[in-house]
């Protein structure tokens, strides 16, 4: 009898070969997982989600009725994108649930969380989380070392959008209201839930900023989307394997909202409006349309990438304890990664009833070394 | 195993590093080379093992089901892909979970990568970079029944045994004819026989697995 580790088998590994076995069982739930929870079933997973979807729509339909004044402050011209915000917010919180129910995620999910509201962390380095949210969110420096031109382009979407998302949103729930005491300007003064945050004149550059934001953020993004594009149709890397609804359809989007945002810009400054209802519409349909697209396409990396700042913080953690917290490779005994975090993966790995999880106390080297050993030892002899 | 795919034969490498340069060229992650090519014995043997991804079809790619990010992608012929770049948070999880060591990862830039069969190639029906320079065979590409029009009675074998569990693969390996019915072992030690412990044996260098302070 031999033992890998800790599991008794028949002898498959190093002495002479067992006859193949018959289909390997299919990826039954396994039994209760490592932490104590239960295996969940798609259908219970699904009805979690769709619930906290409901629960999560609920509550922007409540905050939207409470935060414009009980509807007062509400525009009823940006109806669709209000209701749009709504079915994102489904959207949203439907994939997120079932996103992090699955093994993989779930676990580092509670990781990510657990070192987060660490009180014994965030005492000896208050710093280290808003410096990775700095890095990894903000200003997401990993992209600078996959490409430099990727990062600008996308530093130019992700300030713009954020710039976009931070007027247009609050604007449509009726948060932001823009008030003046003398009818047309142009003293201005911005409110938010009722109270004035600043007073400004509309003919000043503070006025003009104001007013223009949506038109700023425009041109950030139809540069960076623009790149892009270009980029997908002429890098043989990018081009390998692209989907047009997935990689190209973002970006067309982006484009076509930013386009039609400008000219609306256009026709109210030059064409005294003319055409301003078709490209009000269709500047509508796009937003609309884009919303709703958010959960589903590649635009939910928006939502999954924090996840990234999770994982960091997690091994981060474990490398600040002075204790023993790398495990290093039982061959060769080169650095792996954290404790807690191969830990964390074996768990993932019984969940998921991959049998070889005490195979990640080796580095990917050795695996390879030792499987190459077995090949010439028992398959081959001295297959050289 | 695929109908078309890569048939690697360890007895026919001769370590010259050929494919390593190939697949630099390849378009998908130009300039890296995601082939690994090792010395088991080295010193002693001249013996390489050249590593690809084996596309692993049941359980179907574990690289991708510990993906915390959904990145790792499976097209429909089989081809396990590499990570989403849009997705991909650089956790590792598929490095070490990888039961053959093949994904790499760039921790400066948060993304793993590794081999995809070369797709830009394999899905106009070329043959991947490796397989196209190898100069003695040692990677070949094809279906099974154009291997053995090239050399006849060949054997291969789609089985990895790691423990107790059996990882079938769509790339395959060449084995002696005897060996056929057998999954190839994947080399996970055995710690213990029959209550003797013989994990010095068989780690080369024994213990390991140390948890140390390193930073």
């Amino acid at each position: 009898m031999r033992l890998y580790r800790d599991r008794v088998t028949e002898p498959p590994q190093t002495a002479e070969p067992t006859p193949v076995p018959g289909p390997a069982p299919g990826p039954a739930p396994g039994p209760a997982a490592a932490d104590g929870t239960t295996p969940q079933t798609p259908a219970a997973v699904r009805r979690r989600a769709a619930l906290t979807g409901a629960a999560v729509s609920a509550l922007l339909i409540l905050a939207i009725v409470l935060g414009s004044r009980l509807l007062r402050d509400f525009d009823s011209a940006l109806l669709p994108y209000a209701v749009a915000t709504v079915f994102l917010a489904f959207g949203v919180a439907y994939r997120y649930t079932v996103w992090i129910s699955a093994p993989g995620a779930r676990r580092l999910f509670r990781q990510g969380w657990r070192s987060f509201f660490s009180a014994a962390n965030f005492r000896t380095a208050p710093t280290a989380l808003p410096k990775m949210i700095a890095t990894y969110l903000g200003f997401q420096k990993f992209l600078g070392a996959r490409s430099h031109a990727r990062w600008a382009a996308h530093q130019l979407i992700f300030w713009g959008c954020l710039l976009a998302a931070a007027i247009t949103f609050p604007l449509t729930w009726g948060w932001f209201t823009f008030t003046s005491d003398s009818g047309s300007g142009p003293g201005y003064e911005m409110r938010i839930w009722g109270f004035k945050i600043i007073g400004f004149d509309a003919l000043n550059a503070v006025g003009w900023l104001m007013f223009h934001g949506l038109d700023i953020a425009a041109v950030l993004v139809i540069a960076g989307a623009s790149y892009f594009l270009w980029r997908r149709m002429k890098d043989r890397g990018a081009i390998t394997g692209q989907r047009f609804a997935y990689d190209l359809v973002p970006l067309i989007a982006l484009i076509v909202i930013s386009v039609t945002g400008l000219l609306l810009t256009f026709s109210s400054i030059f064409l005294h409006g003319g055409g301003y209802e078709f490209l009000a519409i269709l500047h509508m349909v796009t937003v609309v349309f884009t919303l709703i697209y958010i959960p589903f396409g590649k635009f939910f990396h928006i939502v999954q990438r924090p996840a990234a700042v999770g994982m960091q913080l997690f091994k981060y953690t474990a490398r600040r304890k002075d204790d023993d917290e790398i495990l290093t490779c039982r061959r060769c005994h080169e650095p792996i990664d954290t404790a807690p975090y191969v830990e964390n993966l074996q768990g993932t790995m019984r969940d998921l009833d991959l049998g070889f999880d005490t195979w990640t106390e080796y580095c990917p080297r050795c695996k390879r070394v030792l499987r190459g050993t077995a090949y010439l030892d028992h398959v081959k002899k001295g297959f050289n | 195993m695929m109908g078309r795919t890569i048939f690697i034969d360890p007895g026919r490498c001769i370590g010259c590093q050929a494919c390593v340069s190939a697949c630099r060229e390849c378009d998908s992650h130009r300039g890296k080379s995601m082939i690994h090519l090792d010395y088991p014995d080295e010193g002693h043997s001249v013996a390489s093992l050249p590593t690809v991804c084996m596309h692993c079809e049941d359980p179907v790619a574990p690289c991708a089901e510990v993906c915390p990010a959904d990145a790792i992608l499976v097209t429909a012929d089989g081809v396990v892909q590499q990570a989403d770049t849009t997705r991909c948070i650089g956790c590792a999880n598929c490095v070490n979970a990888c039961p053959f060591g093949v994904p790499k990862i760039d921790l400066q830039a948060k993304l793993q990568m590794k081999c995809n069969l070369c797709y830009d190639r394999t899905a106009y029906g070329l043959a991947p970079m490796c397989a196209t320079v190898c100069p003695t065979g040692a990677l070949f590409y094809g279906t099974l029944d154009e291997l053995r029009a090239e050399r006849p009675g060949v054997q291969v074998a789609d089985s990895f045994t790691f423990g107790s569990t059996t990882v079938s693969t769509g790339v395959a390996m060449v084995v002696p004819a005897d060996k056929v019915q057998w999954p190839v072992p994947g080399g996970l030690p055995v710690v213990e026989i029959n209550g003797r412990d013989v994990s010095e044996a068989n780690s080369n260098k024994g213990g390991g697995g140390r948890r140390e302070g390193v930073r």
